[in-house]
């Protein structure tokens, strides 16, 4: 084999080579057996305070399912922020809220149906988890035993509580 | 259990029931070490920045526009003295009169100077308006108050409630807007007082305007029996979550005091939209609309001590004659606020010690702003800005005149131990050590 073949012979190597190396490949399926779940929030991991903003904005779209305007959110705001007690000023502005068409709550025959789902989507709605065994038979027999609990008197207790004001 | 076991545990199970209702939130026993003076306190802050020259000194405009023969009491109900005759201007306008040309007619027949107790040269630890508030109601120079944040150091509020074991209600701030930090003023941010001791407070201007009624007005009555559910689950709830001491955000009334403070809210919307409320007989001011819901709040709440602070003064920036108009109003105003506590709340009358003090003076020298009348106008800022008086009358308060131009008596930082002296727990707040250490309280300095 003369010179000028074993070049040609060592070029055409070098081109599959590099044509192996380019090309490509079979995708590899890469699974860590991660199983799909919902999220919901931790009690214990509620560390940050809601400001104003934030509490009145997250109040009047989970009782109206719609957003605030921003006019409303800026009057709200400085009305809460005048009354020292913030406990008084949330309640009443609640109770306003509940005093007005377009809340969108169950009814009360609802709860009384099925007190177990009432109590589990009230946890999820207001506190976004799910109530413990012990949160759960308290409500449960609270609302059986007392016929005058209805679903306002309860959603104020979730909306003014402290773990609502936490995130 | 043998008999004299049983008998040593009943016993002390007895001793223990019947002492527990009495020990305080401090965890003491007994209330109060020394006598107490009065039952009620009203401070009225007095702030915006007062010069001493167009107050207490009655100089009018000879001070401070070098108009000759204009000098006089533009401050009736509180001073002694002639009004001036020239150049009037910080009265009501009358149609076909000029601006400001008709005073607001006395409502005292005598004044507080001469019913009462007058420091006419005091001395204020600070020229600006938060500092100067703070330290009225903590009776801390406060040198390191930042704005924007809760006083460092325990206010009035916090100490009554802990040492004299007043209950929430009892305490009452009544700020005249949510701008400046005003709201902020009703409890510190200390670690061992706090809001778990703070005060109720109202910015009353905001609280029942146009939007507070919107926002609260439609709220529901609802009846002793739908709130106690309520309660109960919400008690329930937050037992389960557990805040910590520092996570507290409010202010602690009881569930009874809560809904005594909502059904108020609720009768001043009524009474407002019947036009029931009480005012004094000239309100064309914010500061009287404050000083009005204050004599609301009197009325309801009759409280141990509260607080209200007027600001409108402050005009004095960049129009003179807007700032004698205020003062002569803060004038009217605090004098009905005195006269309504007199004759329209018995359990009060007769049985308050009513304080009256700025929060600082204004400077010596004017800014080159003029105004409507070509008057110029002051800042606060310089050594003048540290001059101001303190007047106090009531229940068993001396009628004297302590100190004048030339010998200052008496710091702002006073009125904090005065009022724990008229409640008998003067020894328990000067010894926390948190108040200026050259406070005193004013009966000391008599």
């Amino acid at each position: 084999m003369n010179t000028r073949n074993f070049s040609q012979i060592y070029w055409w190597i070098l081109f599959l080579l590099a044509l192996g190396h380019f090309s490509c490949t079979k995708e590899r399926i890469i699974g860590y057996n991660v199983e799909s779940s919902t999220v919901l929030e931790d009690k214990s991991k509620k560390t940050k305070k809601k400001n104003d903003a934030e509490f009145i904005s997250i109040l009047y779209t989970n009782l109206y399912q719609t957003a605030i305007s921003p006019n409303q959110l800026y009057k709200t705001q400085n009305v809460l922020y005048s009354i020292g007690d913030q406990d008084v000023a949330n309640e009443m502005l609640l109770s306003n809220y509940f005093n007005t068409s377009g809340i969108t709550i169950p009814k009360d025959a609802l709860m009384r149906s099925d007190i177990d789902a009432f109590v589990v989507n009230t946890y999820k709605r207001f506190y976004l988890r799910y109530p413990s065994e012990g949160e759960k038979a308290f409500f449960k027999q609270y609302i059986t035993n007392n016929a005058a609990v209805t679903v306002e008197m309860v959603y104020t207790a979730f909306a003014c509580s402290e773990e609502y004001q936490y995130y | 259990m043998n008999r004299k076991k049983f008998i040593t545990k009943s016993g002390l199970a007895l001793g223990g029931g019947l002492l527990a209702p009495y020990i305080l939130p401090s965890g003491r026993l007994f209330a109060k070490s020394g006598t107490v003076k009065a039952d009620h306190v009203v401070l009225v802050m007095f702030a915006g920045g007062v010069r001493q020259q167009e107050s207490v000194l009655g100089r009018y405009l000879e001070d401070s526009q070098g108009v000759s023969g204009a000098a006089g009491n533009i401050m009736p109900n509180l001073f002694e003295g002639n009004a001036p005759n020239k150049k009037i201007a910080y009265g009501t306008s009358v149609a076909g009169k000029p601006n400001g040309s008709e005073p607001i007619p006395k409502l005292l027949t005598q004044t507080m100077e001469k019913t009462g107790l007058l420091f006419p040269e005091m001395r204020a630890q600070s020229a600006g308006h938060y500092v100067g508030l703070n330290t009225l109601l903590t009776g801390n120079p406060g040198t390191n108050q930042g704005l924007k944040v809760r006083p460092a150091y325990p206010t009035i509020f916090e100490y009554l409630r802990k040492h004299a074991g007043f209950k929430a209600t009892d305490t009452w701030f009544i700020g005249n807007g949510i701008g400046n930090s005003t709201p902020l003023l009703n409890s510190s941010n200390h670690k061992d007082y706090g809001l778990a001791y703070g005060g109720n407070m109202f910015a009353a201007p905001v609280t029942f305007s146009g939007a507070g009624k919107e926002v609260l007005g439609n709220a529901k009555t609802y009846s002793r029996t739908d709130l106690e559910p309520m309660y109960f689950m919400k008690n329930f709830l937050d037992q389960s979550f557990a805040l910590t001491k520092d996570q507290i955000s409010s202010v602690s009334n009881t569930d009874e005091e809560k809904t005594q403070i909502k059904d108020f809210i609720k009768s001043v919307f009524t009474k407002q939209q019947a036009g029931q409320l009480a005012m004094p007989p000239v309100t064309d001011s914010g500061d009287a609309i404050n000083i009005m819901y204050a004599a609301e709040v009197l009325r309801e709440f009759k409280p141990k001590m509260l607080a209200v602070n007027i600001s409108g003064v402050d005009s004095c920036h960049s129009n003179f004659t807007g700032y004698l108009q205020s003062l002569h109003r803060a004038d009217h105003i605090t004098a009905w606020l005195w006269q309504h506590i007199q004759n329209n709340i018995p359990e009060m009358s007769g049985n308050t010690v009513f304080i009256v003090a700025p929060e600082c003076g204004r400077n010596l020298n004017p800014n080159p702003i003029l105004d409507q009348n070509d008057w110029v106008a002051y800042d606060h800022s310089d050594a003048n800005a540290l001059r101001v008086w303190g007047l106090m009358l009531g229940k068993s308060v001396p009628n004297i005149r302590i100190g004048g131009e030339a010998q200052p008596v008496g710091r702002l930082t006073d009125i904090v131990p005065t009022i724990a002296d008229i409640f008998g727990v003067l020894d328990d707040v000067n010894a926390c050590g948190l108040i200026d250490p050259l406070a005193r309280s004013l009966y000391q300095r008599i």
